[in-house]
């Protein structure tokens, strides 16, 4: 091997490969590998029966499986994009502020350093039908006499999990979009006003698309970590009433520790994951796409 | 009504309005994190009182008095709980940090083949959700014999966390000029002593934003801590939270508690960090 030098990237970039290639990429090929065995955790010789695609089979059809994999979806288009229009506004809203900026920000940020799983907690706490303070307030308002069941009736408890999602979340879209807002030239808007564009105008063909690329990156974050509904689903309702509220991540953990198959729980956590770099990826393209588009304008 | 004063008219209550709807977002936000602290401040009778009392009759420390004295006095073993957490996270923190660098260095300054390619595959393994990533960890730890101890935490959470801080500290790299090391290296520094001299130290404030999202994610994460962790030995704190719930019952009033003590290093670390975070996703995603 004399006269071999790898360059100066590739050795600057290999203790992260390392790292990513033994507790990432490995454990990965090991569950791909143990997706096609029975495997059990409590009897660790089905470890090397091959069973084909039988573990594939019998999730796709699942009922079970295939609700959990559509409420995933539900959740995280109605997540992202309620989040993305209070961002939005919340950033808008901010900018406009004339004064007490630096603490308007620092308070935007607040629910960014709770942990999903206090998050979890939290609205596990303030919508618990009988102490909890939603239902607390209704009640002392006069607008309902009864105990909500926030957390037991299916549509309100997927009501609930949305709430929490998207009140954890929302900071993350306002904190970049305001930053695209703050770092754009001011001189086009004066331009298109002193042309005669109505507000409205103004904001879709001027400032949105500067802010667009912003956007993007905050989705390109979230979808990132989209999985940390997982802890606020775990502690709310634990995929209750009756697997209501099941998300495809709930029901991974559950039938991998609970049922202990983790064959067949390897198998639907190749689902989630191909989900996951889905949502990645789509976004990672919008992004390039918006970046390549305000290029030239920069 | 003349033109005039009824445009004063429309302005004035437009600025009502904003100051209004900002008022409101702002409670929004805000509100379920101040109830958490006035719930661990008030006996667990007033939280439970139906109907229910919204001004507290008192205010006491109990809650994180018995939190603190240990098991067996009605606390759970937060001390032990809080060390796991902080060694796990500074730990993991300081490596993860360490080779961000260099791979933040390689994708700001170096040209070479299938970079982009390359990015976009870092941050795909970042996407792996915790729980479908914790089973085959967990059964690989299991067999190391590293599971409930920090060693498999602090690997889990390097891994974890490398992505988003290449990510990060990519883009800082990418705002210092790149004729200042050139620079630097003309008057006789090596490329070694140039990124010491120069470029380290005008990234600094950077790679500390990093360094914190870094251990704040460590600090937060649930879904490898719940399954790696067994434990006094390695439990961390979002794990201990669990410790206040019973089968049927939750102990609203140690939770709230114990979640204030969680969150205010959490709160202490994003204030610092806020300026530059913004600037770094940015940055780097782009200008290109």
């Amino acid at each position: 091997m004399k006269g071999f030098k790898p360059s100066a990237p590739i050795l600057l970039l290999l203790p992260a490969f390392v790292v990513l290639a033994a507790v990432v990429l490995v454990p990965l090929l090991l569950s791909l590998y143990s997706s096609f065995t029975p495997f059990r955790l409590t009897r660790p010789e089905t470890f090397f029966v091959l069973i084909g695609f039988r573990n594939y089979i019998s999730i796709l059809s699942n009922p079970d499986f295939w609700w959990a994999f559509g409420r995933t979806v539900l959740l995280l288009t109605i997540a992202l994009n309620l989040e993305m229009l209070l961002g939005l506004g919340l950033a808008m809203l901010v900018e406009k502020a004339t004064r007490g900026q630096r603490i308007l920000r620092t308070l935007m940020m607040f629910p960014m350093m709770f942990s999903p799983i206090l998050v979890g907690f939290q609205f596990k706490f303030m919508f618990n039908d009988n102490i909890g303070l939603v239902n607390n307030a209704l009640q002392s308002l006069g607008i309902t006499q009864d105990a909500i069941p926030w957390l037991i009736e299916s549509h309100l408890a997927f009501t609930a999990i949305t709430i929490a999602e998207v009140w954890s979340s929302t900071s993350i879209f306002a904190i970049l979009i305001l930053a695209g807002l703050l770092a754009m030239p001011k001189e086009p808007i004066e331009a298109a006003r002193v042309d005669g564009c109505t507000p409205w105008q103004t904001f879709r063909y001027v400032t949105w698309p500067f802010v667009m690329p912003f956007a993007y990156i905050a989705m390109t974050i979230r979808s990132l970590d989209v999985a940390r509904a997982y802890d606020i689903v775990k502690i709310m309702t634990d995929g209750g009433p009756a697997g209501r509220t099941e998300l495809l991540w709930t029901l991974v953990g559950r039938t991998a520790y609970s049922d202990a198959r983790m064959g067949l729980a390897n198998a639907m956590a190749y689902f989630s994951i191909l989900l996951s770099i889905a949502f990645t990826v789509y976004f990672y393209n919008k992004l390039a796409a918006a970046r390549a588009q305000i290029g030239a304008e920069w | 009504m003349d033109e005039n004063a009824s445009a004063r008219l429309i302005r004035r209550t437009l600025t009502v309005g904003h100051r209004v709807g900002l008022f409101l977002a702002m409670l929004v936000i805000c509100l379920p994190g101040i109830w958490i602290v006035l719930s661990s401040l008030r006996p667990t009778v007033e939280i439970m009182a139906k109907p229910p009392v919204w001004i507290p009759q008192q205010l006491s420390f109990d809650a994180y008095v018995a939190m603190f004295s240990g098991i067996g006095k009605g606390g759970i073993p937060v001390l032990d709980y809080f060390r796991n957490s902080l060694i796990i996270s500074v730990t993991s923190t300081v490596i993860a940090v360490a080779i961000g660098m260099a791979g933040g260095y390689a994708f700001a300054r170096y040209r070479f083949r299938g970079k982009s390619g390359m990015f976009l595959g870092l941050m795909l393994t970042r996407t792996v959700p915790g729980i479908a990533m914790s089973l085959p960890l967990f059964f690989v730890c299991a067999r190391l014999g590293i599971i409930d101890t920090h060693f498999g935490m602090i690997l889990a959470y390097v891994a974890l966390n490398i992505p988003f801080t290449i990510w990060l500290i990519d883009g800082f790299f990418r705002q210092v000029p790149k004729d200042l090391a050139e620079a630097a290296q003309i008057d006789g520094c090596t490329r070694w002593q140039a990124f010491w001299q120069v470029e380290f130290p005008l990234a600094r404030p950077g790679i500390a934003s990093a360094a914190i999202f870094a251990f704040l994610t460590c600090w937060n994460e649930f879904a490898l801590a719940s399954q790696l962790t067994r434990s006094v030995n390695s439990k961390t704190l979002p794990v201990g939270l669990l410790d206040y719930t019973a089968e049927f019952t939750i102990d609203w009033r140690g939770m709230c508690a114990l979640a204030v003590v969680m969150i205010i290093p959490a709160l202490t670390l994003t204030y610092i960090v806020q300026k530059h975070l913004v600037g770094g996703l940015t940055s780097g995603a782009v200008k290109g």
